[in-house]
């Protein structure tokens, strides 16, 4: 029930910032309004890709990777997901867990695109938290159903926004990836390679 | 009466029963180790976490051979506006449950609409959302927020048989909820049981098909499935507790966690 409302527009939200086709707006990141353009842009421009059929499957793929690093901060999100473990891990178990990482997060929004039934984005405001991040309250419309609640939290990088951080309906993506990575190490006495293990195997799997 | 007291105290007094062993075991828990240990504990909050896990893996068993079919067949089966009228009809059932917690939390606007949604949709037999139509757009409350609202603190994460994912307040407020409704006083004060079982079956089969692309998500996408719903569960009553007033709509505590947050994963001094 409580997670009823995440359903598969929690795919669309994710979607809307993947597949936009231009790199942040330049333009000065303090600005609310260049916030919540930000983000209508990257919405309209991903549906508009979601619904062209001439993209096979290895080029969406590749898109969705030039795209989510474009738009999001993938370093710092699996930085961030890691949270106290990020210490823990050598440099080159770093390395490999920032590339796995980005392997399974462009893996699992191209698996949420395929979901796509017409779902659409509808930006509400952005305001400031701090002074280093904007969160911009939007909602998903859905062909059936009440819409869907999505906050998007964008990092003011130089004059452009780059996205740290989706929460749909009060449930924030990365708080809860970090719970889940956490507990894989940690069930595994604080081993990191374990961790490594979990996602190159979850990885191959797909 | 003597009935519907001895099924209230079967129903009651288990659940009472529960919350407070489980409070009792959950102080005895031992928290150790180092201090960096102990955030992590206090972060995850399950001192019980392995009969946690136990339970969690029966319920599983339990969706996937009974709750999961059933909900799916349901939601290819039954046409948009049967799931609709549905939905809306188990909503309407629990309107006297969330008028008392409207009332509970001195919320009075938010009663008042409760109670005009409760009159208008008798209209329509509570197959239909007509109040919605006039405005009067459907809110849901229930006890453990209504706990959370007087200061009352979650407690050890728990996860009950059939029911989930709860707490002790939440348990708790599960079981005034069930107690304050008048459909089960008249169920029980006539024998009728079957309405209840008929409620709660209906409630699971429309929450799970409601939720079979989100869980099927959360599961294809999680390492460790159980911490993944642990740790939504957590949020999401942070959100519906806070949300509705005024407060961010943000995960609470995620404003805080972004504090140490690193752009593009560099420590400062390395930039």
């Amino acid at each position: 029930m409580i997670l009823s409302t995440l359903r598969k527009t929690m795919a669309v939200a994710a979607f809307g910032c993947m597949i936009a086709l231009s790199p942040a707006s330049p333009a000065q990141a303090d600005n609310p309004q260049k916030a919540t353009t930000f983000i209508q842009e990257l919405g309209g421009k991903a549906i508009d890709t979601i619904t062209d059929k001439s993209l096979a499957e290895e080029e969406r793929l590749s898109k969705f990777r030039t795209l989510l690093n474009q738009n999001f901060d993938v370093p710092g999100i699996g930085r961030f997901v890691l949270g106290r473990y990020w210490r823990t891990a050598t440099p080159e178990q770093q390395q490999e867990y920032l590339k796995l990482f980005e392997e399974s997060i462009v893996r699992t929004y191209a698996a949420r695109f395929r979901e796509y039934s017409g779902e659409k984005l509808a930006v509400d405001n952005a305001r400031a938290d701090g002074d280093r991040f904007m969160l911009v309250d939007s909602k998903i419309q859905r062909p059936s159903g009440p819409p869907v609640a999505v906050t998007w939290r964008l990092f003011n990088d130089n004059g452009g926004f780059k996205i740290v951080d989706v929460v749909v309906e009060g449930v924030s993506m990365s708080v809860t990836q970090r719970s889940d990575y956490s507990s894989v190490i940690q069930s595994n006495g604080g081993n990191f390679d374990a961790l490594l293990k979990a996602m190159r195997e979850r990885l191959s799997r797909v | 009466m003597t009935q519907s007291t001895s099924y209230f105290s079967r129903i009651g007094a288990g659940f009472f029963g529960m919350a407070a062993g489980l409070l009792l075991l959950s102080g005895c828990a031992t928290m150790g180790g180092t201090p960096e240990e102990k955030a992590a504990q206090a972060e995850v909050n399950d001192p019980l976490e392995i009969p946690n896990r136990f339970v969690f893996a029966l319920n599983e068993t339990v969706d996937t051979f009974v709750l999961r079919p059933v909900a799916v067949t349901y939601d290819f089966w039954m046409p948009e506006p049967g799931k609709d009228a549905v939905r809306n009809f188990l909503d309407y059932l629990r309107s006297p449950v969330i008028l008392a917690n409207d009332l509970f939390q001195g919320e009075w606007d938010r009663a008042e609409t409760t109670a005009t949604r409760f009159v208008i949709n008798t209209a329509v037999l509570g197959v239909y959302d007509l109040a919605a139509d006039y405005g009067h757009e459907k809110h849901s409350e229930d006890f453990g927020q209504t706990l959370a609202l007087h200061g009352v603190g979650e407690g050890p994460y728990l996860v009950l048989p059939l029911i989930g994912p709860s707490n002790p307040r939440d348990a708790v407020g599960f079981g005034v909820d069930m107690v304050l409704d008048p459909l089960n006083w008249y169920a029980w004060n006539t024998d009728r049981d079957w309405i209840g079982y008929t409620r709660a079956g209906a409630t699971a089969v429309d929450a799970r098909a409601r939720s079979l692309e989100a869980l099927d998500d959360v599961k294809a996408n999680s390492l460790d499935y159980y911490a993944a719903i642990r740790s939504l569960y957590r949020q999401r009553r942070a959100a519906q507790i806070g949300n509705q007033r005024g407060a961010d709509s943000t995960a609470d505590g995620a404003s805080d966690a972004y504090q140490d947050y690193l752009p593009g994963g560099t420590d400062a001094k390395t930039r």
